[in-house]
């Protein structure tokens, strides 16, 4: 069976003046694949914010259209620290990808990000979305309002979620018991405890288990 | 200036809610005009009241529960997310579905986007008040809803993918009752596309309302029918095509109105051309298999995008070597449309509000997935 995707060292044909740009521009090089049906695809690894600026300002300059921003943990049990973002260009046929590094790989602080939307306004909505999903820091973005979660909520929610299964599981109807115990007895009964329930790994769920959100209102 | 006067002046400026929940609304949005008497000088849009977190469950589920997943993203659009997903997973593992598996994949996506043109040009009559076309237009696409029926066994959700390939397929009755009822569609489509082409009322409605510019399209990233009603020629299937479109024949539809009628020009157009698509795979629909053989799913990124009914959606896929997604990340067309809304709206009036918010075809499900 013929493979789907082929991995090339360059683009070929009409995008080689792009990968030469991108080279003599950034010192970097970026990963070249075609799909099964012959469509090109492009990978750019920024390793940190600072060169992001310049690299948006070459697909501008080529007349490019963004498809869209995709903010992403770089690993499933380190969803707060290592995170990621990718700006996915359209330029003709080719899907050209630039992927950022967002925090210093020594001490894992999160860096903050400059906002495209001087050279691509419809970045806005994408930059709003990824700030309150993802808690990421946005610099200078024009109309830094939430898009889709209340303002009460707190930001970075895709990372703090409680699992449906974890609900079900009775984590949350065990604390509304303790709850009303308490309060009638003085002291919750050992032998009404259940038994804790682990979570998954990958879920970093203990501060909104622990400190429910407080209501403003 | 007197005290009447800026009493006048005064009750001329207001600010007008629409929404989230309102009659011409299918789902729930906000929107708040600042008006100058009849006039719409600002609007702001407020969205996030049905969000449903989608992608966060994506990432706790398996690659092949994610084929069920996103099918429920959107019902007008619910093949296109499941079909550029399964690519998306296929582009990361090297998997190349067979070619019977390409034409159904292809089948089932125009099959959708016809219904879901004439879904939207009908809701466009029924806001204008022609109450007798829209039932009219319904009427006729209920004939695709029975293809949908007895090929799938669903009117919306047809469950036509799976990751290399299709999960159904299509005999030789089935493909001439399919046959039958897109010559019934076709038939009725011709008069309809006349009717709103030529129709004085609908004109008079529609023409020269909610103007977006080819300039300001370009500028705001819009797809789909949106963009193509505007002038701009671009359609995922021709620009960067995929399955056996490039096997097939059809016209790439544009406009030059840039108004609401140009919109529903061109989505009318496009049902036409779709019937077409379909009429070439029934005629060229190859034997063989319907899946190809599974891969593993390798640690890696991968992307994806298809020309859905209200445009491009796109897909990227972020795997750590489990079976379960560490990323996956889909953009659709409304996301990008609902930006223009503020320039269309622009001094228009405000009887035109909830037309000019119909032309964009927006799906709230799937903006706020």
């Amino acid at each position: 069976m013929s493979q789907a995707v082929t991995v090339n060292n360059t683009p070929g044909g009409e995008y080689d003046s792009l990968a030469a740009e991108l080279s003599a521009a950034l010192s970097l090089t970026a990963l070249w694949q075609e799909d099964a049906y012959g469509n090109p695809f492009g990978w750019l690894a920024l390793p940190s914010p600072a060169q992001l600026l310049e690299a948006v300002k070459i697909m501008r300059g080529r007349n490019a259209r963004l498809c869209t921003v995709s903010a992403y943990a770089e690993e499933r049990n380190d969803r707060d620290k290592k995170r990621g973002i990718a700006y996915h260009f359209i330029l003709g046929r080719l899907l050209f990808t630039i992927n950022v590094r967002i925090y210093d790989p020594e001490t894992l602080e999160k860096l903050p990000v400059p906002s495209i939307t001087p050279w691509f306004s419809n970045a806005d909505w994408n930059e709003r979305e990824f700030k309150e999903m993802f808690n990421i820091d946005i610099i200078d973005h024009p109309n830094p309002r939430r898009l889709f979660l209340d303002e009460r909520l707190d930001a970075g929610v895709m990372t703090s979620l409680i699992p449906f299964s974890a609900m079900l599981h009775g984590a949350g109807s065990k604390d509304l018991w303790e709850k009303v115990m308490e309060e009638k007895t003085g002291h919750i009964p050992a032998d009404g405890a259940q038994p804790a329930i682990a979570e998954p790994a990958f879920t970093p769920v203990e501060k909104s288990a622990s400190a429910p959100a407080e209501q403003k209102d | 200036m007197s005290h009447t006067t800026q009493t006048i002046e005064a009750q001329k400026s207001f600010t007008l809610p629409i929404g989230p929940l309102h009659v011409a609304l299918e789902e729930p949005m906000y929107f708040r005009l600042e008006l100058d008497g009849e006039r719409v000088r600002h609007v702001d849009i407020t969205s996030g009241h049905v969000h449903r977190g989608m992608e966060a469950l994506a990432a706790k589920r398996n690659f092949f529960q994610n084929v069920v997943l996103t099918e429920r993203v959107c019902s007008l659009c619910s093949n296109s997310h499941p079909f550029t997903y399964c690519m998306a997973v296929e582009n990361l593992s090297g998997i190349k579905p067979p070619l019977r598996a390409q034409y159904l994949r292809v089948m089932a996506e125009e099959i959708k986007r016809i219904a879901s043109h004439m879904f939207n040009v009908a809701i466009m009559a029924h806001v204008i008040g022609y109450k007798s076309l829209f039932m009219h237009v319904m009427e006729v696409r209920e004939l695709m809803q029975d293809i949908k029926e007895s090929v799938y066994g669903n009117r919306m959700d047809l469950a036509a993918n799976c990751i290399g390939g299709v999960k159904y397929d299509v005999d030789s009755a089935l493909m001439d009752y399919a046959q039958k009822n897109l010559e019934r569609v076709a038939m009725h489509l011709r008069e309809i596309i006349a009717i709103y082409r030529n129709d004085s009322m609908i004109r008079a409605r529609t023409q020269g309302v909610g103007r977006v510019s080819p300039e300001e399209a370009r500028r705001l990233g819009l797809v789909g029918p949106v963009a193509r009603g505007s002038g701009l020629d671009m359609d995922v299937r021709r620009d960067a095509s995929y399955a056996v479109y490039p096997e097939l024949s059809f016209q790439v539809v544009t406009e030059e109105g840039c108004d609401v009628h140009a919109r529903a020009m061109v989505r009318l157009r496009e049902a036409y051309e779709s019937i077409g698509l379909v009429r070439q795979i029934i005629e060229k629909l190859p034997e063989g298999e319907r899946t190809a053989p599974l891969l593993p799913i390798p640690a890696g990124e991968a992307a994806a995008r298809s020309e859905a009914p209200r445009g491009e959606i796109f897909y990227y896929l972020r795997a750590d070597g489990s079976d379960v997604p560490l990323r996956l990340k889909w953009r659709v067309p409304s996301y990008m449309n609902w930006d223009a809304l503020p320039v269309m709206m622009k001094d228009c009036a405000v009887a035109d509000v909830t037309l000019i918010v119909n032309s964009i075809d927006p799906c709230v499900s799937c903006t706020e997935r």
